[in-house]
């Protein structure tokens, strides 16, 4: 457990004090929660760090900055509507008050409420570490988490206008996901991207690339091929059976494909 | 590491209040212990339960997530701070007693401050957008059913609805006595 606690007034103080032995503590639901699996000596608090919780639309693109909460992203008119979405799956509002952007991405939990969502609208964060800032792709992001560990995430930018899908399985409002999965509609075909509660988060790319070469698909054939898909492994624990979990994202899949075709997914218009 | 302590400069229920805190302690260990405001329950301290609710600048928060030195400069406000200075009820407590909204009443300090929150914000909340306002609770003993109604009918006397607060049924469900007009 941390004994030591810094309140970084700017991005620059907060980086500056990133050591291997620090950690950023954002809004405090993951960090500061019972049983965290956040382990540092030194924790280096957000809360007061200026210019972190703007929320800026320009040229068809929106910027959210890092420490906005869900209940910010909720309330402004300015987030799409599939970001909303994925902010209101955390059910709790008293949570929401607290809970980040940044921190919801950068804990990278597998039941993540807003990941899925960020893959399937190609999410671009602004980190800023001791070499410098950068600009990357939330999926490059989740891929070099190792080499990106030191760096804050300043914002997150996404398009306003995508047609989006997300659903969340979960027992209760406030229980841990099984399943999050979002699909989008990018050119002439569909980015999905699933958080599969104690197995990982995951762009689709080989199902998009499947559901490519063969539009015409059955539903039982998208079943079939999510329960024949060994890229991955799935867990069988207390939230399901891997044929359960396999056969959630096989449906879900089915389900947007449906409703991406008939123009039910998320616009921004609010 | 040697242990880190803060001063924190924060209103609590009214009252500016002056308190050396651990770092990493939350804010419900500072009311509770400190300030022995022991409404603010401690539950699941994950943030889930919302036992440990309090109101902070105006907005509930989950107390046992949130570290007491965030508090610095804070308006914070405990179920202690509800009552009047005799000791008599607030309308939104008062309500939870009339409706049987309590059996063990262990989550029943942050249903009110909650509560209290929404039947203060001036709006009228749908009954669904009530029972989602209200959905950072759990409660093991009540069903929920009693606690909505508390909630509805005084949110609806808060609006100057006192004859609709009456028609609201033991469903926490508003009857009209005559079918309402097609709009």
């Amino acid at each position: 457990m941390a004994s030591q606690l810094l309140m970084a007034k700017s991005p620059e103080e907060a980086i500056s004090a990133k050591t291997a032995q620090a950690a950023f503590l954002a809004g405090g639901t993951e960090v500061n929660r019972l049983g965290s699996s956040v382990d540092a000596e030194t924790l280096i608090s957000l809360k007061k760090c200026s210019g972190l919780d703007g929320i800026e639309s320009d040229a068809g693109y929106v910027t959210i900055g890092s420490m906005c909460t869900f209940q910010q992203l909720i309330e402004s008119d300015k987030v799409p509507a599939y970001i909303r979405e994925a902010a209101h799956f955390m059910a709790s509002r008293t949570k929401r008050n607290m809970a980040t952007i940044g921190g919801n991405i950068a804990s990278m939990r597998r039941d993540s409420y807003m990941i899925p969502a960020l893959i399937a609208a190609g999410a671009v964060l602004e980190l800023a570490g001791s070499g410098g800032s950068c600009r990357i792709g939330i999926e490059e992001y989740l891929d070099k988490a190792a080499e990106y560990a030191g760096c804050l995430i300043l914002s997150v930018t996404v398009p306003e206008k995508i047609k989006l899908m997300s659903k969340r399985y979960s027992n209760t409002a406030q229980s841990h996901a099984v399943l999050t999965m979002s699909a989008a509609v990018c050119g002439d075909g569909i980015v999905m991207a699933a958080a599969l509660k104690n197995s990982g988060i995951y762009r689709l790319m080989d199902f998009e690339k499947a559901l490519k070469a063969d539009p015409e698909m059955s539903d039982d054939d998208i079943i079939s091929w999510f329960r024949n898909w060994d890229a991955i492994r799935v867990e069988a624990d207390m939230f399901g059976g891997e044929d359960y979990k396999r056969y959630l994202m096989g449906v879900t899949a089915c389900d947007f494909r449906a409703g991406l075709a008939s123009g039910s997914g998320k616009e921004v218009e609010s | 590491m040697s242990k880190q302590y803060k001063v924190v400069h924060c209103t609590v229920n009214g009252k500016e209040i002056e308190q050396i805190v651990d770092v990493r302690e939350s804010l419900t260990d500072m009311l509770r212990n400190d300030l022995r405001l022991t409404s603010v329950k401690k539950g699941c301290e994950v943030g889930e339960c919302g036992a440990c609710t309090v109101i902070i600048n105006g907005e509930g928060f989950n107390s046992c997530i949130y570290l007491a030195v965030w508090a610095e400069g804070k308006e914070i406000w405990t179920l202690e701070g509800l009552t009047g200075p005799g000791g008599e009820l607030s309308d939104i407590q008062q309500a939870f007693v009339d409706e049987g909204a309590i059996q063990c009443g262990f989550c029943t300090p942050g249903f009110i401050m909650t509560s209290w929150e929404i039947v203060n914000s001036g709006k009228e909340y749908t009954d669904d957008e009530l029972r989602k306002a209200l959905s950072g609770h759990l409660c093991r003993c009540t069903g929920y059913e009693n606690i909505f109604r508390a909630v509805k009918k005084t949110m609806l006397r808060h609006l100057g609805k006192y004859e609709e607060a009456e028609l609201v049924n033991s469903q926490g469900i508003t009857e009209y006595p005559e079918p309402m007009p097609f709009k």
